[in-house]
């Protein structure tokens, strides 16, 4: 894998521009539940979350694919589906650790991310860095060890205020 | 119209006696009178409310309209209009109000939301998908709207909810109707109405997808809108303070409302509400649906009395209502704000209420038996415990709970220490301190003494001069900010003189208003960056490119200023009078700064600015011509 969409949730101002451009990109329709990027909204702790595929090398929603949809692109690394083959069982949401698969409720199959080809739209329009797409260096990992702490930090501080 | 693209499409109608419901087809002819949002609004209360009637009867409506290019990519488009007859003013009463409430509503499948009747137990709606059930709201009933939220969020995830706080079930005045936790549609009294119908909630939640009519052209115009909106020179100070700027320039020219409107500014205001005390109190911004700029502050208070409080705040009107006008710190005005919100209550009424009950209390009129305890200016414990008197309408609360105008008449010369505009207090400016289209505005809002619906949108807050009051206001930019401010060349150099680099506060008053309905019929924000640059050129643009109908700029202003002149014809048919649009007394009596209004060469501008509307000069009564001209003549 080559490049990256790196979030860092804490640019995040819940805008949801980045859902929306997905969504008109990808249905032609403006529905944020049809996004391939998700926003977790902690609107009582003003944080907001973006959350997509993050392109695992050994997919779990791979494993849980009853009809071998789901793929990894050997040149980009980018998890693929071939839905012709998707039955909408779903899965492949329940299997994914970051709940970043999306329901496509006019296809009625599951989709995700996949970097719209090399040039992701959400990135292009998100107004504050949030997310932003890398090239695959060594301090990469860093960067998303980084974020990977900051969400622990942040939901270990939820859970010991109870 | 069953082809529609943009709009939802439908407009859902609401009967809370019967507890049923239908579903109307938006036409495309009044789509292009009325736009969306307000202008819905407009149409709908017109028709819809019988004159004269008790707001808080249940033959009022309250109409929830969203903007027309709400949920999509168009920078800044979140916002949805509310409106009915208000218990404030018996005018017409109206709010806006961003977040996502106007996404989820389309995406539910409507435009507008019309809600008549009263229930006979309290309800709440849950609308989804192009249905909607009637939920027992028993159980929600007493709580206040972030515990309410609380539960329906749970209930329903991935919703959002309009829904009133203990304030608007005990029908104070000017309870509001909360858009989630920290927002709200505030003004004038929208709350009660909802109280009244007994009507605790609205959820809603949709995945039916707006179709944009050009996708590529809508993106190609967000872009285009986003470019514009950060090119304006108010785009990076309202990024990193939001509406916050507007605090220290009037402290300077003693245009606040301190202490109830009596000396224009506090004496350590520049220190104690300063923006690094504002960058210390705050951690991050929070947005709206598709906004780029982000004003709104998160706000984490870390040591004091309110430590640990945390929520969206630090917006320039309630902290100058409560700091300002009742002299609280900033910290105990956040912590107003979070009670305020909790009860569900205009900040800008409740702060000027309060203000006025401790004048009264100061004065003498009011004694320490009346309210139980002592309040002064500054005192965050004895103004909090007000504010929960009112909400609950106990003991003084219960009067208070009826606005500044209706509490003062039941005191000998109350009247002057109450600052209203029609029944509506005023916010966070002093006109004596600053005479400008932005203070001007307060006289000829529709819905009373508010300064949302006129600023110009080329006020610079550098200058502060004004010879002959609200004549003139300085200009103070270079030629390049007036050559591209997107105005019809004759009316612009109509309301700005080059020349002598000064604004025509009528001129200017007049077109700001248009385009501020505009805006809000659109459902785009009216941030100072946005209503600089987003003109009616763009928003054409838009418009054509979401909905697929074509319109043309002036045909957009044209609609913007129909609706304008028919929330007149309403508050002519509810009995407004020429001489209500006044100030209070004391801004031509007392002096705050060493000046006081002049009344007659206010009411010279108001006369030009009659005109300016094609209103008979005296009266402010539209005239047959302009009513001709808009389509709204009778004869």
């Amino acid at each position: 894998m080559n490049r990256y969409l790196m979030i860092d949730f804490t640019k995040c101002t819940g805008c949801g521009l980045c859902q929306m451009v997905c969504a008109i990109n990808k249905t032609r329709q403006c529905d944020p539940s049809l996004a391939r990027i998700k926003i977790w909204r902690e609107e009582t702790r003003g944080v907001f979350i973006p959350m997509t595929c993050q392109q695992c090398v050994e997919p779990s929603c791979a494993s849980a694919c009853l009809m071998n949809v789901i793929t990894k692109d050997p040149l980009t690394g980018v998890t693929i589906r071939k839905l012709d083959n998707c039955i909408g069982c779903r899965a492949c949401q329940m299997a994914c650790p970051f709940e970043a698969c999306t329901y496509d409720h006019l296809l009625e199959v599951v989709v995700n991310c996949d970097h719209c080809g090399g040039d992701p739209e959400c990135v292009k329009i998100c107004p504050t860095g949030a997310l932003q797409y890398l090239h695959l260096k060594e301090s990469l990992d860093c960067r998303r060890d980084a974020e990977a702490l900051r969400r622990t930090a942040f939901y270990g501080e939820e859970r010991s205020q109870g | 119209m069953s082809k529609s693209r943009g709009y939802a499409g439908q407009i859902l109608e609401v009967n809370l006696n019967k507890k049923d419901f239908g579903r109307n087809d938006l036409n495309q002819d009044f789509c292009k009178d009325y736009l969306g949002g307000i202008g819905f609004n407009a149409r709908i209360i017109y028709d819809g409310v019988p004159a004269g009637i008790d707001a808080l009867s249940e033959e009022n409506i309250l109409v929830f309209s969203v903007g027309t290019m709400v949920g999509a990519t168009f920078p800044t488009a979140s916002r949805t209009e509310v409106s009915a007859k208000s218990p404030m003013t018996g005018l017409f009463g109206t709010s806006n109000s961003g977040m996502f409430f106007g996404t989820q509503l389309k995406n539910a499948g409507f435009d507008s939301l019309v809600i008549k009747g009263r229930a006979d137990k309290p309800v709440y709606l849950f609308i989804e998908d192009g249905e909607l059930s009637y939920q027992d709201a028993a159980n929600l009933w007493g709580k206040d709207s972030w515990e309410t939220i609380d539960i329906l969020k749970r209930k329903y995830p991935g919703c959002e909810v309009a829904t009133i706080g203990p304030a608007g079930e005990n029908l104070v005045r000017f309870a509001c109707i909360e858009n989630g936790y920290y927002d709200a549609w505030a003004r004038t009294g929208l709350g009660a109405v909802m109280g009244s119908k007994n009507l605790k909630a609205v959820v809603v939640r949709g995945t039916q997808g707006i179709k944009p009519h050009n996708v590529e052209k809508l993106l190609d115009v967000s872009w285009k809108a986003r470019e514009l909106i950060q090119s304006s020179p108010f785009f990076a100070p309202f990024k990193s303070y939001g509406s916050m700027n507007a605090a220290i320039p009037y402290g300077k020219f003693k245009a606040l409302n301190a202490n109830n409107f009596s000396q224009g500014c506090l004496p350590d205001w520049k220190e104690d509400f300063a923006r690094s005390k504002v960058e210390e109190l705050t951690s991050g911004h929070v947005a709206c649906q598709s906004c780029i700029i982000a004003c709104a502050h998160w706000v984490e208070i870390k040591e004091g009395k309110y430590k640990g409080l945390r929520m969206k705040d630090m917006e320039v009107t309630p902290v100058t209502s409560f700091g300002s006008g009742c002299g609280m710190s900033l910290e105990a005005s956040v912590k107003a704000a979070e009670m305020n919100q909790r009860y569900g209550m205009d900040m800008v009424s409740a702060g000027g209420v309060v203000a006025m009950a401790i004048e009264l209390y100061n004065r003498g009129i009011l004694k320490k038996e009346d309210i139980g305890y002592e309040v002064a200016f500054g005192d965050d414990d004895g103004i909090l415990q007000l504010m929960g008197d009112i909400a609950h309408r106990r003991g003084l609360g219960d009067i208070l709970a009826e606005g500044a105008w209706r509490a003062a008449q039941r005191y000998a010369d109350g009247e002057s220490s109450a600052m209203h505009v029609k029944g509506l207090e005023i916010p966070m400016i002093d006109p004596r301190g600053r005479t400008s289209t932005w203070s001007f505005g307060i006289l000829t809002n529709i819905r009373g003494g508010d300064h949302l619906r006129c600023r110009n949108p080329i006020e610079n807050l550098r200058y502060n001069e004004n010879k002959h009051q609200f004549q003139k206001e300085r200009f103070g930019f270079d030629r390049k900010m007036y050559e591209e401010l997107d105005m019809p060349e004759a009316m612009k150099s109509e309301a700005i003189d080059w020349e002598s680099d000064t604004t025509d506060v009528a001129i200017m008053s007049r077109w700001a208003e248009d385009l501020i309905n505009l805006l809000n019929s659109l459902g785009v924000c009216i941030r100072p960056p946005v209503e600089h640059k987003i003109g009616p050129t763009i928003l054409a643009e838009a418009y054509t490119a979401f909905t697929g109908i074509e319109i043309t700029p002036v045909e957009l202003m044209q609609s913007a200023e129909r609706s304008w002149n028919l929330m007149k014809l309403f508050n002519l048919r509810e009995g407004e009078r020429p001489e209500d649009s006044k100030f209070p007394r004391r801004f031509y009596e007392q002096e705050v700064g060493g000046k006081k209004l002049d009344e007659d060469q206010l009411q010279e501008v108001l006369r030009k600015y009659y005109l300016a509307r094609g209103w008979e000069a005296t009266t402010g009564i539209p005239g047959e011509d302009k009513l001709r001209e808009l389509g709204l003549s009778s004869n």
